[in-house]
């Protein structure tokens, strides 16, 4: 049964407005890490709590909006919707599969999302800014490895890798700790995949 | 309450264009220069979209998105111009550093293409209430419950903000430190962002209470308050996009 | 003729021990006003809860025991189809503010675009909705810009729009200073002089016992006792049930003074009024 309900695309109302709710933890996040003057993003922890309480559907979905939200403050992030989209999806399956139940997995599981982001946003980095992210840190080591081994490809990747993989590895750490503090009564809403019993 | 949307309401010609026309107009104004790829097609379209937003009267709300772009876009000029595997032809010399004409043209491509993609979305963001647009395409066909979790973030987002202002206020006024070495900025994330993260996401369950009981799943076919605006020249102007698309690929094909 | 059959009903919310609802066995006719009352978790707000449907098709969990609401089985219809029947005002103004709309009056219509009212009907009805609430002035202000009193009106009118038989009411004035909490209950007598069917949970004995028809009594998630205000408010064992009795029965109690002919105490001021006045009635 549960099976089946990970990839449902009949979204309980509860899971429906989990997602306006993960933007705007995501948004927050963003606003707080830039407040705090921190050298990450952190602008991803509503979708990755969307997806471990909702599942990939609601995961990708909140990542989805997301992106096409703050596309209308800032229109670059449409663009990278494709990138949101994989880490709500990539994140709902890992939470599914059991990688995401314990301080140690949750690091491999922040990695793993890292890579993923990477991987999705280095072609769109390549193809809409020639393979530089903006990052001071990553564009440094953008030009140094294109000095070095002339290969656009590999610069990109590692210039993104340097940002995404801390920043991804903070995210699940910041929403697995918040999931914890959810009642369970919460926690057990959005999923879709329970019946009623009966008692007669 | 503060919005977060870029929208501005102003009488133009382009806010009364149909929300979905102008969304048709984002690939549009994409797709074409990439079909024929050409500076003069692209600065064409970019110099389209500009007497758009001109005659819309929201050019000014550009330059803070331009701002932020061209810095970015700087680095993209720099990095190419000296360091593109391709560089072969010395453009120019600054001290040591040399600029090649192959990274600089490169450079010149992205940006252009990067511009034209911005322009052609603030002419929808800026003159069309997200509402609107969402309203629009609920009309289409849009699922009426993906067009309420659009629009509800546009009034959720100041909300969560004003609790969070409210909670780095109190955490402030009982002394937390929120400035000074990375460390102490580190811990100073979780207790502002937790509460506000934990109590949205616990009001979910009585909203979706509250939406349930008024009618959201209803399977009868929904009405709307307001009557559906009329929209001049959308038609016209959808298919001229549509023509104009197939006239380019055809160039493209045939000559 | 009754509106509203509950039989044997029993419930527990998923991951709870215990159950919320136990044997819940009552009924209701058209048009009555009818109040809860009981401790914090005796299962007031599960019971209203279980007359929209929300209790068990949102929870789940497990359900036993039947609700008929208007002729329709709760448990075989979902919550949109029932919400024509019985609507359903919560404690919380706040997060009953649907978060989709940026003004009052386009809140209220939420509810009725979904249900598929033409638009001059939504908009007639709207005004009626206004003016019985007294919101009027607020209908262009963004809902979360409202006062917690004036978001709690806005939730009852929106409700109230959708012209629903019955209507179930969760502690609806929590949120109102006692001017604005008596606004309010005039505007729901008004409605169940029309003939629409109340449903009550509330703290405020007093408001109980000045507008209800009869009072349900529920302990620990099950029926203690269904009776007259008077009746209810008279029973010595109320404190052990966490309850206190109106502020005129309990000085009644205290002189010792019942209702003439009965062995009631008077629950509302003109009772207590007439009863120590000495004209007997």
């Amino acid at each position: 049964m549960k099976k089946q309900s990970m990839w449902s695309l009949r979204l309980s109302t509860a899971a429906l407005v989990l997602i306006p709710v993960a933007v705007g933890v995501n948004y927050i996040g963003k606003l707080l890490a830039a407040l705090l003057k921190l050298p990450l993003w952190l602008d991803s922890i509503g979708t990755v709590l969307a997806a471990m309480l909702g599942g990939p559907i609601v995961g990708a979905l909140a990542g989805a909006i997301n992106n096409i939200i703050y596309g209308f403050t800032d229109p670059i992030s449409f663009v990278y919707a494709i990138t949101s989209v994989a880490i709500g999806l990539v994140v709902g399956i890992l939470f599914y599969k059991g990688f995401i139940s314990s301080w140690g997995k949750v690091l491999v599981a922040g990695l793993i999302i890292g890579l993923v982001a990477t991987v999705v946003s280095t072609p769109i980095n390549i193809g809409f800014w020639g393979g530089t992210t903006g990052n001071v840190w990553g564009d440094a080591l953008y030009t140094f490895v294109l000095a070095k081994t002339d290969s656009t490809w590999l610069a990109s990747l590692l210039d993104e890798i340097v940002v995404d993989i801390p920043d991804k590895i903070v995210v699940v750490l910041v929403s697995y700790g918040i999931f914890k503090g959810l009642p369970q009564n919460v926690v057990q809403l959005y999923t879709n995949n329970q019946k009623i019993e009966t008692l007669d | 309450m503060k919005s977060i949307s870029l929208y501005e309401e102003k009488a133009s010609f382009v806010h009364d264009v149909d929300p979905i026309t102008k969304l048709w107009y984002i690939p549009f104004a994409i797709l074409i220069p990439i079909i024929l790829p050409s500076f003069t097609i692209s600065f064409l379209f970019i110099g389209l979209s500009l007497v758009l937003l001109l005659g819309a009267k929201v050019i000014r709300k550009t330059i803070p998105v331009f701002g932020f772009v061209f810095l970015i876009l700087i680095t993209v000029v720099l990095i190419q111009g000296m360091f593109k595997p391709e560089n072969e032809t010395v453009l120019f010399q600054i001290g040591p550093l040399t600029m090649y004409k192959e990274g600089l043209l490169f450079a010149l491509t992205i940006t252009l293409r990067v511009i034209n993609i911005i322009c052609a979305f603030m002419i929808l963001v800026l003159t069309t209430k997200p509402s609107d647009l969402v309203e629009a395409l609920v009309r289409k066909g849009m699922s009426p419950r993906i067009g309420y979790v659009i629009v509800s973030v546009f009034q959720i987002i100041p909300e969560m903000m004003a609790t969070m202002s409210t909670i780095t206020d109190a955490q402030r006024a009982r002394g937390m430190e929120t400035e000074g070495k990375l460390l102490v900025r580190i811990k100073a994330f979780i207790p502002l962002l937790g509460p506000v993260v934990l109590g949205s996401l616990i009001n979910t369950k009585e909203r979706a209470m509250a939406l349930e009981v008024r009618g959201f799943n209803s399977q009868a076919p929904k009405t709307y308050l307001y009557e559906e605006k009329t929209y001049q020249f959308s038609k016209v102007l959808q298919i001229g996009m549509l023509l104009l698309t197939m006239a380019a690929v055809s160039w493209r094909i045939f000559l | 003729m009754k509106k509203i059959i509950v039989e044997g009903l029993k419930y527990k919310y998923p991951l709870a021990d215990s159950l919320a609802l136990n044997d819940v066995t009552f009924d209701i006719k058209q048009g009555e006003f009818i109040g809860i009352i009981g401790k914090n978790l005796a299962g007031k707000s599960t019971l209203c809860q279980a007359l929209v449907g929300l209790v068990p098709h949102f929870y789940k969990g497990a359900y036993g025991g039947k609700v008929i609401v208007d002729g329709l089985e709760v448990k075989n219809h979902s919550i949109a189809d029932l919400s024509l029947k019985v609507g359903m005002v919560f404690q919380n103004p706040f997060t009953q503010v649907t978060g989709s709309k940026t003004t009052v009056y386009e809140e209220i219509a939420f509810g009725l675009e979904n249900i598929g009212i033409p638009r001059t009907e939504i908009i007639e009805r709207i005004d009626s909705v206004l003016d019985l609430l007294n919101i009027e002035q607020v209908k262009d202000h963004n809902p979360f810009d409202l006062s917690g009193g004036q978001m709690q009106r806005m939730a009852i009118a929106s409700i109230i729009a959708m012209k629903p038989d019955i209507l179930v009411l969760d502690e609806p004035t929590s949120q109102l200073d006692p001017a604005g909490s008596e606004e309010v209950f005039q505007a729901i007598q008004s409605l169940s002089k029309q003939g629409i069917t109340v449903i009550l949970a509330e703290h405020k004995m007093e408001k109980i016992a000045q507008y209800c028809d009869r009072v349900l009594l529920l302990n620990n998630g099950k029926v203690v006792d269904f009776d007259t205000p008077g009746k209810i408010f008279s029973r010595e064992d109320l404190e052990g049930y966490g309850l206190t009795a109106p502020v005129y029965t309990r000085v009644c109690k205290a002189l010792g003074v019942k209702k003439a002919g009965t062995d009631e105490y008077p629950v509302t001021l003109e009772e207590a009024e007439r009863v120590l006045r000495g004209d007997g009635a």
